[in-house]
């Protein structure tokens, strides 16, 4: 009997509609036609990688239920998520959490950062008495490395971003989620501090068995976590599959350049000097007609504007789409 | 923030509440200083001394033309002019809060709406309305009153509150409150109202000092309440009738134009100060 | 390589923020040379003084902070304007006429600066012409010269932002920035916030731009992969102070105080087999009140008793070499 997948994607779309002047209606595909799948049975690590512009932050609020799509469907544990009654709901909220991006932004100012650990507990009825509550808290920051003491009563302001970020992994680690939405954590708190919770994260994958979709533009730290890479290009999945083989052989010119970009920390290593693009000023007048990727790219043929290229299976664990292959 | 910090961030705030704090002191312990002054004597009530009397210690502030003891209607005068005051700024802040609110919260057509509406409360010529109504009403009680001038001065508020609530509600801890399934309601009490007092503060300064230059004005021309309540108002316009100026009883005007002056000055410091509190300019001194 | 006189000398540099809170002592006692025709980095997080370290040298400080103490000293930057060559002590009118010509700055954010209702052609013109009389002409043909040290066509002079890409204002903030040859560039964050694509496009612009021109530039950025790929020496600071100088080769291959091997030892890269990272523990430190003795203490897992104490200064272990650590004595220093 095979467990159904943790979270199934199925040709999710997010169209903004811009402009109802004299120019017209123009649409942003914001997400366009995603689709991918989450295994149910073990724990996985799926990084999705993007630049600006590229869906990463949309998707999640989509599977956060904070932004409903415009099409396409999003399963979990093989429901619907939009249809989900009010108690499936609650149980899905406890189970899929996440970790925004912005340290400050996620602690209500007026409040101690306790706030951030008791609300959970209270709306989800993890404790039965204050003292239980108490525990649960300290037990939950002593799991991310935090000394209790030096943190109840505190304030946001009074901690570091690193502590921060931290703490919100201590909250995560009180929900026992099955699927955690890391959106850029690390992106805004210094480098030195985010080796902890790059750490921390892989150890709730590997003790508890949390799945994690982790987004960052920065290509190193996800290499770091391994596991799985969705690279997306303006809203649409250009390459998929286990991280090494990605990383090692990119095959969509996407890819590829953006491989190419990532700054080797080495200075023995360093960029051949390469004739810089005179720029790109190509822009199709039907963007999301063909490949997303044909303006930009140097390998584009005529049929790369007819229809969006479908996924192709390099090997079973590499996916591209891309009509060179 | 601790309110230990937000109180001593500010030299100003701290000036102005000072000055405030004396000054409802005076107000509410109003029946206490009477006593004090004139005994059990109602302070309205005329005749009581000779009139005209000279500045002296059984009379700080002498007496006006109908032999009332002018310190005593001062304080009365404090103490009518600032309820006033406050039930208009409650009135009118409540009701810019909830507008104010609302419009923010559920943005799209409700907002567009509420904006309109405001926009063109804001854009009547209020001072005309005000006196007309004030004229036409027989027997204006301190409420009604309070109520008037509430209906006037709740728009401003309203538009600060509504962009704040639309700033708010797209920080990231909201966002943070929807994924750990807390409901509508709970969001708006527990997460944005804090928030938002310190701007709900300054709204009510502003509703409460804009509520008493109106209905100082309003005496002036002779359209308050009437009858034994007396206002600061008031007595400037009794004391310019009366030509106290030219009688060599200067303080007979002074005195209340010298209230009022307090109140409005404490009113601003405190504005003044809350915003150099909440300002985040300093924050940015930590460079890198 | 370069001559061995250094284009600017930085010694002792103090900038403060006086609040009602305390003084935050940002910049607090920062010193080393800038050599010629180098790309001099400046690595470290935030809260280290990095960026209000350059805002000082750019005389961009204003109330309620100010250059507290320290010297800025280039006679090459100041030639042919004044016979001061302190740059933090000249007035402000002299400064200005350093600005662009001598010294020129590219902030962060800059590409978001730009004037969207002006063609770029018109803008790059105008920033030349507050700095230096040109007649018109030679300062179109200038702007198409520009364009194509930081490899634009020259169609671009007719465009207007909007209908730019990204990576295509960055460079055109950096060919306005190169316009009156400035000898020396500063670029802070040049590339954070902006998507790694364009990062690697800015660059390589850069590098391009100092072979054309020849310059030295200075950048300053918290990204340690960027300054393994542009720098040619590093300066590494902390808590408003120095703690290394020196090669970015060395530092790199090397690291000598515990500071820069925390720093080193935390970078992920995907062109080598994955080993575990560590980072620092503990927490940056207040400006407010930094702490006594090495300021990097607190966080040491080296730390020896008299790095509670004594500050280190900075000191040339090896030649080209500068720490400021208790780990390797005390010897002739330099700040």
């Amino acid at each position: 009997m095979t467990t159904p997948p943790l979270l199934e994607i199925t040709n999710l779309s997010k169209v903004f509609v811009t402009g109802r002047g004299i120019a017209g209606r123009s649409e942003i595909r914001a997400v366009d036609d995603i689709s991918f799948t989450l295994p149910g049975d073990k724990a996985t690590l799926l990084t999705m990688v993007g630049e600006s512009g590229s869906g990463k932050t949309t998707i999640t609020r989509n599977i956060l239920g904070l932004v409903t799509p415009t099409s396409g469907a999003i399963r979990y544990k093989g429901k619907d998520i939009f249809t989900m009654t009010r108690p499936e709901w609650e149980q899905y909220r406890k189970e899929v959490q996440v970790v925004f991006q912005d340290p400050y932004g996620t602690y209500n100012p007026f409040y101690k950062i306790d706030r951030v650990l008791q609300v959970p507990i209270r709306k989800f009825r993890l404790a039965t008495t204050k003292t239980e509550e108490q525990r649960i808290i300290e037990e939950a920051l002593r799991a991310v490395e935090l000394r209790p003491a030096d943190i109840i009563g505190r304030y946001p302001h009074q901690l570091s971003g690193g502590e921060r970020q931290r703490i919100m992994l201590a909250r995560i680690y009180l929900m026992r989620p099955q699927l955690i939405l890391a959106d850029e954590p690390v992106s805004m708190i210094d480098v030195s501090l985010r080796a902890a919770f790059l750490n921390i994260l892989l150890r709730f994958e590997q003790e508890y068995g949390m799945s994690c979709i982790f987004i960052t533009h920065d290509l190193a730290v996800g290499y770091y976590l391994g596991g799985r890479i969705l690279i997306l290009c303006q809203g649409r999945i250009v390459e998929m599959g286990d991280m090494d083989a990605v990383v090692r052989e990119p095959k969509h010119p996407y890819s590829q350049l953006l491989i190419a970009s990532v700054p080797p920390p080495n200075p023995k290593d360093r960029w051949a000097e390469t004739e810089i693009r005179a720029g790109e000023l190509r822009r199709s007048a039907d963007l999301y007609r063909g490949c997303i990727y044909r303006d930009r790219c140097p390998q584009a043929m005529p049929k790369c504007g007819d229809a969006p290229p479908q996924m192709v299976k390099m090997t079973e664990n590499h996916e591209v789409a891309c009509y060179l292959y | 923030m601790e309110l230990r910090h937000i109180l001593f961030r500010s030299r100003l705030l701290l000036v102005g509440l000072s000055i405030l704090g004396v000054l409802i002191l005076i107000a509410l312990l109003q029946p206490v200083l009477n006593r004090l002054l004139i005994g059990d004597i109602n302070p309205v009530s005329m005749g009581t001394y000779k009139a005209y009397e000279e500045v002296s210690p059984q009379h700080p502030l002498g007496t006006d033309r109908w032999g009332r003891d002018w310190l005593a209607l001062l304080i009365l005068g404090l103490r009518y002019s600032l309820i006033i005051g406050a039930l208009a700024g409650v009135a009118a802040t409540f009701i810019a809060v909830i507008l104010g609110f609302v419009a923010g919260y559920k943005g799209g057509r409700t907002d567009a709406a509420m904006r309109t509406f405001t926009d063109m409360v804001l854009v009547i010529p209020s001072w005309p309305i005000l006196v007309t109504m004030a004229s036409y009403i027989k027997g204006l009680s301190i409420p009604l009153m309070a109520l008037l001038l509430a209906l006037f001065s709740w728009a401003f508020g309203m538009r600060t509150i509504r962009s704040q609530v639309l700033s708010l509600r797209a920080q990231p801890y909201v966002d943070l409150a929807k994924v750990s399934n807390l409901k509508d309601r709970e969001i708006i009490f527990q997460e944005l109202i804090p928030n938002l007092l310190p701007y709900i503060g300054v709204a009510f300064a502003a509703t409460t000092v804009g509520a008493i230059l109106a209905e100082t004005g309003l005496e002036l021309i002779g359209l308050g309440p009437g009858g034994n309540i007396i206002t600061l108002g008031l007595m400037v316009n009794f004391a310019l009738r009366w030509g106290a100026l030219a009688l060599g009883k200067v303080e007979l005007v002074f005195a209340p134009v010298l209230m009022l002056i307090l109140i409005f000055v404490s009113m601003n410091l405190i504005n003044i100060g809350l915003e150099e509190v909440f300002n985040p300019r300093l924050k940015r001194v930590t460079g890198g | 390589m370069a001559n061995e006189e250094p284009l600017l000398r930085i010694r002792d540099v103090r900038v403060h923020y006086t609040s009602v809170r305390g003084v935050y002592k940002v910049v607090d006692g920062v010193g080393f040379d800038v050599m010629r025709d180098e790309v001099l980095g400046i690595a470290g997080e935030s809260g280290c003084g990095k960026s209000t370290l350059v805002e000082g040298l750019l005389r961009l400080i204003v109330p309620p902070g100010k250059i507290a103490s320290g010297e800025a000293v280039s006679s090459d930057l100041t030639a042919g304007i004044t016979n001061n060559c302190d740059l933090l002590s000249l007035s402000d009118e002299e400064y200005r006429q350093l600005r662009w010509k001598s010294i020129s700055y590219i902030p962060q954010g800059s590409m978001h600066s730009l004037n969207p209702v002006m063609k770029i052609e018109d803008q790059i013109i105008d920033a030349m012409l507050t700095h230096e009389t040109m007649p018109k002409q030679a300062a179109k043909t200038r702007v198409a010269e520009l364009l194509g040290i930081v490899g634009l066509s020259p169609a671009v002079a007719g465009l207007y932002p909007h209908e730019l890409s990204g990576g295509m204002k960055q460079r055109a903030i950096i060919a306005a920035a190169i316009a009156l040859k400035p000898k020396l560039v500063i670029a802070d964050e040049p590339t954070t916030a902006l998507d790694v694509t364009i990062q690697k496009l800015v660059l390589q612009t850069l590098m391009r731009v100092k072979r054309e021109i020849g310059c030295t530039i200075m950048v300053v950025s918290h990204d340690m992969p960027v300054h393994a790929q542009i720098a040619d020496r590093l300066v590494i600071m902390y808590a408003g102070r120095v703690m290394e100088v020196g090669p970015v080769v060395g530092i790199f291959d090397d690291p000598l105080h515990p500071y820069s091997q925390g720093l080193i030892a935390t970078i992920p890269s995907i062109a080598q087999e994955r080993r575990r990272l560590a980072g620092i523990p503990g927490a940056s430190p207040s400006p407010l009140a930094w702490p006594a003795g090495c300021r990097f203490h607190p966080r040491c897992k080296q730390a020896m008793a008299i790095c509670q104490d004594v500050e280190p200064a900075v000191v040339e272990v090896r030649p080209g070499r500068y720490v400021a650590c208790h780990l390797f004595g005390v010897l002739r220093g330099m700040s």
